[in-house]
């Protein structure tokens, strides 16, 4: 997969361009803060926007359900917030996305680690991963599936402009496959 | 000191200070005293009303903001103190109404009748403007400092519970909404 070279120009510092294109929407969106409960995956799309777009102010909450609570007062206080979990924090944050988010009518841009999908190699994970889709569903809460770096971009611009203009919550979802490319053996 | 009297203390205060309010109780008697655009009371996401004070702190960096919580509440989500010492908003004032019970749920003791203290936790994640109050006069003279000087602060006060007499509107999205109204002004 193509990725762009950091500054700092390691090896390690490859920003693959799924993660380029997660940032870019959610700048071209209008976020300018983002929280989030760090994953793996997730780390590229902070350093993305660490070194595209500085001006977005990234804030580590200690639970998704806190999460969703900051991001809530930041839209009351005018700002167009982002919330970046892994698929188990879906399950940490679901009365909050009730209670809070749908009860007033908040929007939020949820983008989405996904783990229990196809390329998981830790049962752990599989149940609540499985649930994601339907548990959001359950919510009414609309999502998509990122599959393609290249659909990144357009994907999270779309999941935004439903977000603000109809003030709900919706959902990116990036799958194993995008972000964990197995290559062989265990990922 | 009751809960009533302690929120009264604190809307003697208020001039264009967002609030947000934990659910139930706290809510009830916020709305008690005097309904307002800039209140927001909360009807659920137990535990998160300090977040959302956080968030909207961060956002409107003008303003100061002010959580009404309650220990069962903050007992909820503790990490969020963490968050609280880790940005540090300077504007961000969270008022903790500790009466070491649920006390909209029956009563039921909380872990602050025992051994816990959520002003020793605050401390402890890094908030370094704290106080814990158990009367009147100790409140209004902590509350004048916080307005005064810069935070986050985080101000137990013990309180004895309270029997609410009125109940904010239920209509969530229009709270939000004048709220939003209220702080664009």
């Amino acid at each position: 997969m193509p990725g762009r070279w950091s500054t700092e120009g390691s090896a390690a510092d490859i920003t693959p361009a799924w993660a380029v294109g997660v940032s870019d929407g959610l700048w071209a969106a209008g976020c300018r803060h983002v929280v989030y409960v760090p994953d793996n995956p997730l780390s590229h799309i902070l350093a993305a926007l660490a070194r595209d777009h500085e001006e977005v102010v990234t804030l580590l909450a200690t639970r998704e359900e806190e999460a969703v609570g900051i991001a809530a007062g930041l839209y009351l206080g005018g700002a167009k917030p982002a919330l970046l979990m892994q698929s188990s924090g879906v399950g940490n944050m679901l009365n909050a996305l009730g209670s809070l988010l749908l009860a007033y009518q908040i929007p939020a841009v949820v983008i989405v680690s996904m783990r229990g999908d196809p390329g998981e190699w830790n049962w752990a994970q599989v149940p609540m991963g499985r649930a994601v889709g339907p548990v959001l569903d359950a919510f009414g809460v609309q999502h998509l599936s990122i599959d393609r770096a290249e659909e990144a971009r357009s994907s999270v611009l779309a999941v935004a402009n439903l977000a603000f203009s109809t003030r709900t919550p919706a959902a990116c979802l990036l799958p194993r496959r995008l972000t964990v490319p197995v290559e062989g053996g265990r990922s | 000191m009751t809960r009533f009297e302690a929120i009264g203390i604190a809307c003697r205060r208020l001039t264009d200070e967002p609030v947000v309010a934990s659910l139930g109780h706290p809510a009830y008697e916020l709305f008690a005293h005097g309904d307002r655009p800039l209140n927001f009371y909360t009807w659920g996401s137990m535990g998160l009303t300090s977040s959302i004070a956080l968030g909207v702190a961060l956002a409107r960096p003008d303003r100061r903001v002010i959580a009404l919580d309650g220990d069962g509440s903050l007992l909820m989500n503790l990490g969020t103190l963490a968050t609280i010492g880790g940005c540090a908003p300077g504007n961000l004032v969270v008022l903790v109404f500790d009466n070491q019970a649920y006390g909209t749920t029956g009563g039921q003791p909380t872990a602050t009748a025992g051994r816990a203290d959520l002003e020793a936790a605050a401390r402890a994640m890094g908030i370094e403007r704290t106080a814990t109050v158990r009367d009147a006069e100790s409140l209004e003279r902590i509350l004048d400092e916080s307005w005064r000087e810069k935070g986050p602060w985080v101000i137990v006060a013990k309180v004895d519970e309270s029997a609410p007499g009125a109940k904010p509107p239920l209509d969530c999205v229009s709270i939000k909404n004048r709220f939003m109204e209220g702080l664009r002004q």
